[in-house]
Order: C-alpha cells, then sequence, then structure tokens
C-alpha cells in the first residue's frame, strides 16, 4: 500500500459533502441585496451618485489588492469583499462628496478596517463604518448631507430635528421617508429599496433575523420611551425607523459577520444595545444620524457578548481544569 | 452537493445481499498485532491477529488463503480455498467470561460492561446509510440471539429501542421503543443517549449507567452464537443495496462489482458522507466497521481551503454540540490549542455538520481532530507512534 496505485484517489477528512455556499456567493448576493437601493440612489441624486459608488468601489478594490501585495499574502480580490466594503461605503456618503473624499474614505475603510487586522474575517469593526468614522471626524464639513446638498429641495429630517427641533419636521410623511426622499448617505435613505434587499437576505439567510429585529426593537423601544417622557420635544418612533440609515444600519452594517455576534441571545442584545445607541446619540450627540457610530460603539461590546454562550454538550470539561479540580473546587 | 439530505430515513431497502469473493483480501489491522508470518497457510476463521487495546476484538481470515504480506497496518492474504477452522462453543458461564470469548471471536465489546441501562441504536449512523432495515425484518432470531448474549454480560434493568421515526423498529422482549426525529445527526451514540436519558455524556467518556450498540453489533454477536464462528464480516450500503462483505475486500473490487467507474482525483469513502473515511487507493480493504461505500467525483465533493474564518457563525448555529467550531479552528490554525479547551473542544462528537456548512470551506473538523490530537499528546506523555495509531481509529483522546 506504500507506492500509490491508478487511479490516485483524493484523500480527505469529513465531511465530503458541502451546502454548496462559498464567501464569493454570499458576496454576491449581498451586492445584488443591495442594487435596488443603488439604483433609487442613482434616481433621486443623479449621476453624482452613480460617480460616488464606482469610485468608491474601484478604489476598496484597488486599495485591497495592493494591501495583499504588500503584505505578501494571496490575491483576495476576487471573493467581491472588497467590492461591497467599497459599495457599502458609498451608501454613507452624500452624493455630493468630492473624489478625494470618496478616494481616502474607501481606502481607510480598506486599510484601517480591514487589512490592519488580518483581512476578511478578522476585523472586529464593521469596515465601511471605519472608513465613514475617519470622514466624519477629519472633514466633517464636506460629509454633512444637508449643507453639501443646498441645491436639493428634498428635506433633511435628522438634521431638522436636531436644530430646528421637533416642529420642523411635523410636515415631513411617513411616506416620503419610506421611498427615499430624503437628504442623507446617498444609499442609506433608499429605505424601501434597502427593506427589500434586506429581506431578500434574511430569505437567503444570509442574513439571521436576530441582529436587525434586535436593532430594530432597540430603535422603536427607546425613542418610545423618550416620547412618554416628553412628547412634544422627542420624536415619535416611526419617525427615527425611516430617517437616516437606520434600516441600512440594521440589515446591512450591524449583520457584518466578522463584527457581530453569534447566537440568538448575543445577537438580539447587539441589536438593542445598537438600536438604543443610535437613538441616544440622535438625541444628545452632535451628530444628527447616529448609526454609525452606534454600531462601531456596539462592535466593541461583541467579544463580550459571544461570552454569553450555552453550555456545551456534556461540558464543560478541559483536561487543565480536570486536573486542578480539587483546586478550583477549593476556591470557590 | 446541494441535492444532499440530512434526513435518516431509509425507505424500503431489499434483502442482505452476499459480497461477491475477491480473490485476496487485504485486511486493516491498524491496533493489532499480527501472529502469524508471510507464507503461512490460513483457514477460513483462523486468529491472524489480536488486538492490541481492551474490548476490540482480534482478527480472523475471512477466507481461506496464504498471507503474502504484512504491513503496518494491513495483512494481504491470497485467497485459494475454502477449508474452514474449526467451530468453537461459547462458554456456559456469563459475565468476564462471555465477553472475553466474543472479544476472542472477533466482536467489539469494549463498551459491554454491567450497567442499568441498555440502549440499541437503530437510528441509521448517517443519511445514505440503510444497513440496520434489512437486519431488523430478515434477521430477528439472530437479533434475539444476539440481545440474550449481550443481556448476560450487561444484565440490564431496562432496554430501549431507539429508531428514526419512520424507519422500521420492531421491538424486542422487555425492550422499550423510542423514536427520535429522522436526522442527522440523530443517530450518533451521544445524540441517542442523550433522547433515551436525557444525560448528556462526553465523546470520550462513556456514561457508566448506559450501554449502547448498534443493530449490526447485535447482529454480529448473535452470528457468533450461531454459528460458532468468528466475525469476519461487516454490512455495508452500497448504493441502496445492503451487502455482507467480508473484511478486508478492496475497495477497488467493490466499486468494480458495483457497476461503477474509478476516476482520478474521485474520492472513495468508506461509510457516510459525514463521517466516513476515504480509501487511499483501490487495494485498501473494508474494516469491520465500514458501514456503506460511496464514490464521489472530484467535483462534487468538497473541496476545503484554506479561507479564513468569515465569523458567519454558520458552524455554530447547526452545532449540535453547542460549540463553536470556527473559533477552535483558528485556534488550531495557529496552534493554540491549549486555547481550544476554552472553547469546550472536548464536547465535539465530531458529526461534520460544521464543515457541510462553512461558507469558507474550511476543513473545521480535521482543525478540530487535530487540535484534539496536539492536546492529547500534550495531556498524556506517550509516544507519537501509538497516539497516530489511536487517532487513525478515531480513538485520540480517548480516556482510560
Amino acid at each position: 500500500m506504500n507506492k500509490p496505485l491508478e487511479p490516485i484517489l483524493t484523500v480527505s477528512v469529513p465531511p465530503h459533502v458541502h451546502c454548496g455556499r462559498t464567501i464569493k456567493g454570499y458576496m454576491i448576493e449581498t451586492i445584488a441585496a443591495l442594487m435596488p437601493a443603488a439604483l433609487m440612489a442613482t434616481y433621486m441624486f443623479g449621476m453624482g451618485a452613480l460617480r460616488v459608488m464606482a469610485l468608491s468601489c474601484a478604489v476598496a478594490v484597488t486599495t485591497e489588492a495592493i494591501c495583499n501585495k504588500i503584505m505578501g499574502r494571496k490575491q483576495s480580490i476576487d471573493d467581491f469583499s472588497g467590492l461591497l466594503t467599497g459599495l457599502l461605503f458609498s451608501f454613507l456618503l452624500p452624493a455630493s462628496a468630492p473624489w478625494w473624499l470618496v478616494t481616502v474614505g474607501a481606502a481607510s475603510s480598506i486599510i484601517l478596517g480591514k487589512m490592519i487586522f488580518g483581512g476578511l474575517g478578522a476585523s472586529p469593526l464593521c469596515a465601511p463604518v471605519v472608513g465613514w468614522a475617519v470622514c466624519r471626524i477629519s472633514w466633517g464639513t464636506v460629509m454633512d448631507t444637508n449643507a453639501t446638498m443646498l441645491s436639493s429641495n428634498l428635506p433633511a429630517p435628522l438634521q431638522q430635528l436636531k436644530y430646528f427641533g421637533l416642529d420642523s419636521i411635523q410636515s415631513i410623511q411617513s411616506s416620503t421617508l419610506l421611498i427615499g426622499e430624503q437628504l442623507g448617505g446617498l444609499g442609506e435613505v433608499q429605505v424601501i429599496a434597502l427593506l427589500l434587499g434586506g429581506a431578500f437576505l434574511l430569505i437567503r439567510r444570509h442574513v439571521r433575523w436576530e441582529i436587525p429585529t434586535g436593532f430594530i426593537a432597540g430603535i422603536l423601544i427607546t425613542t418610545w420611551i423618550y416620547q412618554l417622557i416628553d412628547p412634544t420635544t422627542y420624536a415619535p418612533p416611526m419617525f427615527h425607523l425611516l430617517a437616516g440609515g437606520t434600516i441600512f444600519g440594521a440589515f446591512f452594517l450591524a449583520t457584518d459577520s466578522a463584527s457581530s455576534p453569534i447566537g440568538l441571545i448575543p445577537c438580539l442584545l447587539f441589536g438593542l444595545i445598537a438600536g438604543t445607541m443610535v437613538i441616544i446619540i440622535r438625541v444628545y450627540g452632535i451628530y444628527p444620524d447616529g448609526v454609525p457610530f452606534a454600531i462601531l460603539l456596539t462592535n466593541l461590546f461583541t467579544p463580550l457578548l459571544d461570552r454569553i454562550r450555552p453550555k456545551p454538550f456534556g461540558g464543560p470539561f478541559s483536561y487543565s481544569s480536570k486536573d486542578e479540580e480539587g483546586a478550583t473546587c477549593e476556591k470557590c | 452537493m446541494t441535492t444532499f439530505s440530512f434526513s435518516l430515513q431509509t425507505g424500503e431497502t431489499g434483502p442482505l445481499e452476499k459480497g461477491s469473493e475477491p480473490d485476496r483480501l487485504r485486511i486493516p489491522i491498524p491496533c493489532h498485532t499480527p501472529i502469524l508470518s508471510e507464507g503461512d497457510q490460513v483457514l477460513v476463521g483462523t486468529k491472524i491477529a489480536i488486538a492490541n487495546h481492551d474490548g476490540s476484538g482480534d482478527m480472523h481470515a475471512p477466507m481461506a488463503g496464504i498471507i503474502q504480506d504484512i504491513l503496518p497496518y494491513s495483512m494481504l492474504i491470497k485467497v485459494n480455498g475454502k477449508d474452514r477452522a474449526k467451530t468453537k462453543k461459547a462458554p456456559s458461564a456469563d459475565g468476564a467470561p462471555l465477553k472475553e470469548w466474543l472479544r476472542d471471536m472477533g466482536a467489539q465489546v469494549k463498551n459491554i460492561d454491567k450497567a442499568p441501562i441498555l440502549i440499541i441504536n437503530a437510528v441509521p449512523p448517517e443519511p445514505g446509510i440503510s444497513i440496520y432495515d434489512p437486519l431488523l425484518r430478515d434477521y430477528r432470531k439472530t437479533l434475539e440471539l444476539g440481545l440474550e448474549t449481550v443481556q448476560r454480560i450487561v444484565k440490564p434493568s431496562k432496554m430501549f429501542l431507539v429508531a428514526a421515526k419512520g424507519n422500521r423498529a420492531n421491538a424486542f422482549a422487555n425492550c422499550t421503543v423510542m423514536h427520535v426525529a429522522p436526522t442527522y445527526p440523530n443517530g450518533i451514540d451521544e445524540m441517542v443517549i442523550k433522547a433515551v436519558t436525557g444525560q448528556e455524556v462526553l465523546p470520550d467518556a462513556p456514561p457508566d449507567d448506559t450501554v449502547i450498540l448498534s443493530v449490526s453489533d447485535l447482529y454480529f454477536i448473535g452470528r457468533i452464537m450461531e454459528t460458532g464462528r468468528p466475525l469476519t464480516e461487516t454490512i455495508m450500503t452500497i448504493g441502496n443495496r445492503n451487502y455482507l462483505i467480508r473484511v478486508g475486500t478492496p475497495v477497488g473490487f467493490l466499486a468494480e462489482q458495483a457497476g461503477a467507474t474509478v476516476q482520478p482525483g474521485d474520492r472513495i469513502v468508506m461509510g457516510g458522507p459525514m463521517r466516513g473515511l476515504t480509501a487511499i487507493n483501490l487495494e485498501q480493504g473494508v474494516g469491520k466497521d465500514t458501514t456503506g461505500l460511496q464514490i464521489l467525483r472530484k467535483d462534487e465533493s468538497l473541496k476545503t481551503t484554506d479561507n479564513f474564518c468569515l465569523g458567519c457563525g454558520e458552524c455554530e448555529r447547526h452545532c449540535p454540540a453547542r460549540i463553536m467550531p470556527g473559533m477552535i479552528s483558528r485556534c488550531a490554525e495557529f496552534k493554540q490549542f491549549k486555547r481550544a479547551e476554552d472553547f469546550h473542544i472536548h464536547s465535539c462528537i465530531e458529526c461534520g455538520i460544521c464543515g457541510y456548512w462553512c461558507k469558507a470551506q474550511r476543513p473545521l473538523l480535521q482543525y478540530i481532530r487535530l487540535a484534539k490530537y496536539e492536546l492529547a499528546l500534550l495531556r498524556k506523555d506517550e509516544t507519537p507512534s501509538d497516539m497516530i495509531v489511536q487517532a487513525e481509529t478515531g480513538q485520540a483522546g480517548e480516556k482510560e
């Protein structure tokens, strides 16, 4: 049995069958889920939006390729994860964003959000949001969707709420917000299109229901509590749900696989914390829309939340703890 | 392989057929010491190797012939006749002498000890394996004899027959029938024990109060008692049919008999697609624990990659042992084996479901086994070669 015999067989460990899902397939389907929103964005904001999305994607993919080269790693851009990060990042930008902002943001999404931690799957933070945070803090004025889109006559609900109070948003209909007639990140405000994409991901089971549910519940519960405190100062739950990037965050940013926890209770808690944080930032923070920062902050809770685990089968058991069983018992 | 189903329903199976006689046998002896030498003539049933581990059965020649070659893990017998060794009579004593006699006759008796609960596992071990069905239908006498014999050792106060819902299950005397959902991995012993007693046991630590045996174990013990001849056969599902195959029959011979052609790069899986071993070449012989034979083409089987773990959590959501295979694989990947214990690696029942669902197509079960093996090495000061032997038979990390 020592010398190989024809035909040479494949020898491998089980399992020998697979569900057929791949990283590439997951990325492609997520990008497909974003397509309705991308089309809506182009329709709403014109060629400017298309320009930002295309540039962001191109920069993200190029940056990843260069990073892989420098780090001496196998080229990984063909799994489309860089493309997805670029697209998600562009969704957070105003359609009027200048080219250098898009370039810097997309590049930092990839470098600081992903590659520096070791690439896909290793990032503790949601990569597109990292790029967004870099731009938002460094160049606040050009990132301001309201100030840079003065020519547009669309309402900017969150800015109006922040600077002019609850009265200023009374005239804004929920349906207007739902179809995306509001100023904000070019893709994140396309609420109905994003809901469509989110539903697709849920049906395809690329996204589990726990995080979006927790996120939306967190938003609704927190706004409801604020409304109970003072209905004349705080906006209603529906408004917060539909304005800004809530839906985008719930389905596409918070569910980022590497930076979100796993398991029923951790996921629900993760969503709840993020949703609550969104409203707290919107109410008290200096930024009109709290979604990206809320997700970034909640990402930091992930390692803690992941510690909430069911009891393992027949366990817990480990050689080291068994050897010291007497000692540990005395201690406790 | 999106057509793969986890269903354990066997449907109607045909009778148990006898496998054809090959002209050579390559008997696996991974944990055995050969007692004969090259050139020796053996009869049907001559003992050829003694088990190294307590409770494993000795190996006997399934056919008469001349020992041509003895390799570290296998023995080649050239078949040349039909002469049989003399039959042996079972001891009349119960308990230990009977157990030792069965072991001597080639049966696996490691888990058979005195215990209050005896479980007979009739749930198919894996999808596509239907070996228990024809036994339960056509060989009740043999099974009953096997059960009686086992009872003489175990002396249980309660007996359970566990079957998958929808599959055949006719109770034996004094035996309660239980049904479990017909989905993989419900046929794995640990899952069956949990279904019956509600007790979760670690895979490497069999419970003191429960003995679990499969239907084929009963059949083999029954056959030994009936005929007085040693166990030299196994039952395998090949295609949709079930065969009684002589231990050591080369897989290439079986494939040929089944009319299948093997192309370069294919996998010959001995057992089921979730937990089976792949044959290294067409000459490899089947063992006593082989339950099936499947040929998976190059492009339809899982091609593992060294992709990084995405952290998507699919493995963890599907894990019946409620552990984090993804994190364990990361630990193993970077040789942090001790850290794998923090993720409860010892709870893993090695069902392979994590690898089935992994989007990154990481060899998760391989990483887990590697970590278990390394941990066992770290813990016990055993010689590596001895451990490799154990690992090959899937007993790495076993508690003694």
